[in-house]
């Protein structure tokens, strides 16, 4: 790519153009939150977060999404290696199908867990309630960034020749040897990626949660559900504080995402060398 | 016996890639599975590393039948034609891979890299990354590495393959040095004539996943028994005729019949003259070369040491085209142009029974088939 300094009216435009455009959707509206949240100083934001719902709420969040991530990395993991190494019937369309969680309304994927999983549903619990509780929460988490892992690894995958796992297995490699020792250290910084972007994913998701969890409090609320009903409470300095909070858990994951990135290009130089 | 394949097929589909195939391979040989791309040459290779599973047959190691044995079990040394190196370990680590899997001590694993490291001239190279090497160090490498727990056999898939000409003859050396250095069994997959000729002990033609026939590198060009192993060695005089009593006779020009071709007697046959054998002189030789006919020179082509003569009988043979081969001396002394009339004897020629295959025409057409770096 060739890169050019603007000189015509007409390029510096098109610059103070995108660069206000960012300004007014990404860094104003995180201004506001700020100024929102620490408007009668700093003992209301404090205050927000020593109670104990709140807490809660963010604990939900955290251990909620850890869970779903286990789950997303491992199934992440196997649908790539699925897609890349083998051929069956219905390949193209279950690789297609698999971004259904990026087109899909979030409370839809809510309202069908309900009908799957509710007391009439078809799979209605015998033993632990699933909806309006944990399980359901953790489903939808699940549901919400299936794709993530599984599109960060599978082009990286489908560089590796099927030839890199038989010359393990001819120099005497079992199966789980040959993916701990070959092929892990090859999609290793994928994999993260997609785990830290499922992550940021799993803790953002507002909508279908609100539908399946009912957003409780001191129970199946999380931080996003608290804002939504701080807001709604007129308690202004909760829903700002808490926002402030997962911002900064965001530009976090912005930063450990842009790191991983340049190692990614690092390895698609190696890569390309190779 | 270190490799025996007995009565060996693999079918995808309907389709047979590879065909009965049986064959028994000496300790320490290097023996060349020969055969253009799309043979079976490579599927046989991967089914005795344990890669592909044969639908018949038994494949032993070492009097082991490995037949139904996985990969890991076999105790080969793979080489890939794309090298296949693992590109996040350094070249220690991946010459050292097999070893740690069998979990030798550190100290021996350090020893034995260092001594393969030096046995493919590499010495230095123990903390580079593969990125960081060429083609033809990153298959040294891979060569390294296959060897380094001291495998049953060898198994080499086209590897010097991607490499360029040079890196492949130099390359071809090593091997063949390294190789008889250790007295490892190794069988090697080409589809280059020549590297099969500068390397094997023992050729096998493999040709739409049959074995054809399998010898050593001269005799299979000198005498081969099959009419596709005489084209695929090199090019190929071939003229139709008929062996009867002690001559053959090429229309009603007579020659005398090899040794050992009684068994062809009254039969249709092909004569087998490499173009190397062929004399061509404005009069008529009066050499104990038998003489075959007339002709006129079509082209005089420059073949780097060697001059390439076309000619195109006249007479009984009308149109049949044979290649000639001529040294230096002889090309001046003959001093050909386009458009003359030579006479045309053979030095050397063989004997092959005429093929009725129905995809082989049974013509006086030239079947001049040339292949890896002569064409």
């Amino acid at each position: 790519m060739r890169e050019v300094t603007p000189r015509s009216f007409p390029a510096i435009a098109l610059v103070v153009i995108v660069i206000a455009y960012a300004i007014i959707l990404l860094v104003v509206p995180f201004i506001t939150i700020i100024q929102g949240a620490f408007e009668d100083g700093l003992q209301p934001v404090l205050d927000t977060f020593s109670h104990i719902d709140v807490r809660h709420a963010l604990l939900v969040s955290f251990v909620l999404s850890v869970i779903a991530l286990s789950v997303n990395a491992i199934f992440g993991l196997i649908t790539a290696w699925v897609l890349v190494r083998h051929r069956f019937t219905g390949r193209r369309l279950f690789d297609a199908l698999v971004d259904i969680p990026f087109v899909f309304a979030t409370p839809i994927a809510g309202y069908a867990t309900i009908v799957m999983f509710g007391r009439t549903g078809w799979f209605a619990p015998t033993i632990i309630p699933i909806v309006f509780a944990y399980p359901a929460i953790v489903l939808v988490k699940i549901f919400v960034s299936l794709p993530f892992i599984t599109r960060e690894i599978q082009p990286v995958l489908g560089t590796l020749s099927p030839d890199y796992e038989e010359a393990a297995y001819t120099i005497g490699a079992n199966r789980w040897l040959t993916f701990r020792r070959v092929i892990l250290p090859e999609i290793w910084t994928a994999l993260l990626y997609g785990i830290v972007l499922t992550f940021a994913r799993m803790i953002g998701e507002f909508g279908a949660v609100s539908v399946v969890g009912g957003a409780l409090e001191g129970y199946t609320e999380t931080a996003t559900t608290f804002i939504f009903r701080a807001l709604k409470d007129r308690d202004n300095t909760g829903g700002y504080s808490m926002s402030v909070l997962l911002c900064i858990i965001s530009v976090i994951i912005l930063i450990v995402m842009n790191q991983l990135k340049s190692r990614f290009a690092d390895s698609a130089v190696r890569q390309s060398q190779g | 016996m270190s490799i025996k394949l007995y009565e060996v097929s693999k079918f995808y589909g309907t389709q047979a890639v590879v065909r009965n195939v049986s064959l028994e391979i000496q300790p320490g040989e290097l023996f060349v599975l020969l055969g253009a791309s799309g043979s079976g040459k490579s599927t046989l290779l991967r089914m005795i590393a344990g890669l592909v599973t044969p639908d018949n047959g038994r494949i032993l190691l070492h009097g082991r039948d490995v037949t139904q044995l996985p990969p890991q079990q076999r105790g080969t040394g793979f080489v890939f034609q794309n090298y296949s190196l693992f590109r996040h370990m350094t070249v220690a680590q991946n010459i050292e891979f097999g070893l740690s899997i069998r979990r030798r001590k550190a100290q021996d694993r350090q020893q034995r890299v260092q001594e393969l490291l030096n046995l493919i001239e590499l010495p230095e190279y123990g903390n580079r990354m593969p990125n960081q090497l060429s083609g033809g160090q990153q298959q040294r490498v891979a060569l390294a590495r296959a060897l380094a727990y001291d495998p049953n056999v060898l198994l080499l898939d086209e590897p010097f393959g991607a490499l360029d000409v040079k890196i492949r003859a130099q390359l071809r050396q090593n091997l063949k040095v390294i190789q008889q250095k250790l007295g490892v069994t190794a069988i090697l997959v080409t589809h280059d004539q020549e590297e099969a000729f500068e390397v094997a002990d023992r050729i096998g033609i493999i040709e739409r996943g049959e074995l054809l026939e399998v010898g050593v590198p001269s005799e299979l060009y000198h005498r081969p028994q099959h009419r596709f192993t005489a084209t695929f060695l090199g090019t190929a005089n071939l003229l139709q005729a008929r062996r009867n009593g002690s001559n053959v006779y090429l229309g009603d020009v007579a020659v005398p019949a090899p040794p050992n071709t009684e068994h062809l007697s009254g039969q249709s046959v092909e004569i087998l003259a490499r173009p190397e054998e062929i004399a061509l002189s404005h009069d008529r030789p009066h050499t104990t070369h038998p003489t075959i006919g007339q002709g006129i020179v079509e082209m005089v082509l420059f073949a780097g040491p060697l001059q390439r003569v076309i000619v195109r009988l006249t007479g009984q043979h009308e149109g049949q085209v044979v290649t000639a081969l001529l040294s230096p001396d002889d090309a001046r002394t003959a001093n050909l142009r386009v458009g003359q009339q030579v006479w045309v004897s053979i030095k050397a020629y063989a004997l092959l029974p005429t093929e009725t295959n129905e995809d082989i025409h049974p013509s006086l057409e030239h079947q001049a088939k040339t292949s890896g770096l002569k064409g």
